[in-house]
């Protein structure tokens, strides 16, 4: 089976094995150091997509809230990237590399959606755009990391113990 | 995973109300996949399958869903741990 239609994700040992091709290692390799450096720079619009605001009734405990976790949470997303970047070649996962490799694929497919204005245009409108559209590799790009995710989701569903409740 | 090192929040105009937990709430968006909602739930929560499953079509359906409650504590740890995941959540007390 050529490559191109093998799992880039698949379960195995109690843990998820990553197999992307060589073009795919480029892509991820180029675009994660853009993704860290959006997040670092905290000034991006787009982060709010990231970040969203928690509570929304509550002005005040909105910033006691933020006080509390931005740091965390923005910790947490370099630390993801970093170890999605030492994976690309091939690696195997346990929980919380799943969880690593989930959150960045993830944040790049928010960030790159929110570029596109999925919530105007809708995701049916941006299959359609024409050729000459400057937007369609970033599409391709959005479409990839979704193909990716989905992916991941399902290898690593193997490692979800059925919860009770 | 790092868990949020979470400062015990002492303001206490919230904390007073005790009889009245929070809710935590997940709100529709057109980026995040279907089958990662789910997933998350389940990691998140240890939802079943079935629940994880229910909450995020409503999600989906109603454009937002009560995907837990408990302390003030604990809300803003899940919500925590949903914005880690890119989901869209908020918290708010139950009145």
């Amino acid at each position: 089976m050529p490559l191109n239609f093998q799992r880039r994700f698949r379960w195995k040992g109690g843990q998820v094995i990553v197999n992307l091709s060589d073009d795919e290692q480029q892509i991820l390799a180029n675009v994660l150091p853009q993704l860290r450096e959006l997040v670092m720079a905290e000034t991006d619009p787009v982060l709010r997509r990231l970040s969203p605001v928690a509570r929304p009734d509550d002005d005040e405990a909105e910033t006691g809230y933020r006080e509390m976790v931005d740091n965390d949470l923005l910790r947490s997303r370099l630390e993801a990237i970093e170890t999605v970047e030492a994976g690309i070649g091939g690696t195997a996962l346990d929980g919380e590399g799943v969880s690593a490799w989930m959150h960045s694929l993830n944040a790049l497919r928010l960030v790159l959606g929110e570029r596109l204005d999925v919530e105007i245009l809708g995701n049916d409108a941006l299959q359609n755009l024409s050729d000459d559209d400057d937007r369609v590799g970033v599409v391709a790009l959005y479409e990839w990391l979704g193909w990716l995710l989905e992916q991941l989701v399902v290898a690593a569903m193997n490692g979800l113990e059925e919860g009770d409740s | 995973m790092t868990a949020p090192i979470a400062a015990p929040d002492v303001r206490t105009d919230e904390s007073t109300a005790l009889d009245h937990p929070w809710k935590v709430i997940v709100w529709d968006d057109p980026i995040n996949l279907m089958s990662y909602v789910t997933f998350v739930f389940r990691k998140v929560f240890g939802y079943s399958e079935e629940k994880a499953n229910r909450l995020m079509m409503e999600v989906h359906v109603e454009g937002r869903s009560v995907v837990a409650s408990g302390s003030r504590e604990k809300a803003e740890l899940d919500v925590f741990r949903l914005h880690e995941h890119g989901l869209w959540a908020t918290m708010e007390q139950d009145s």
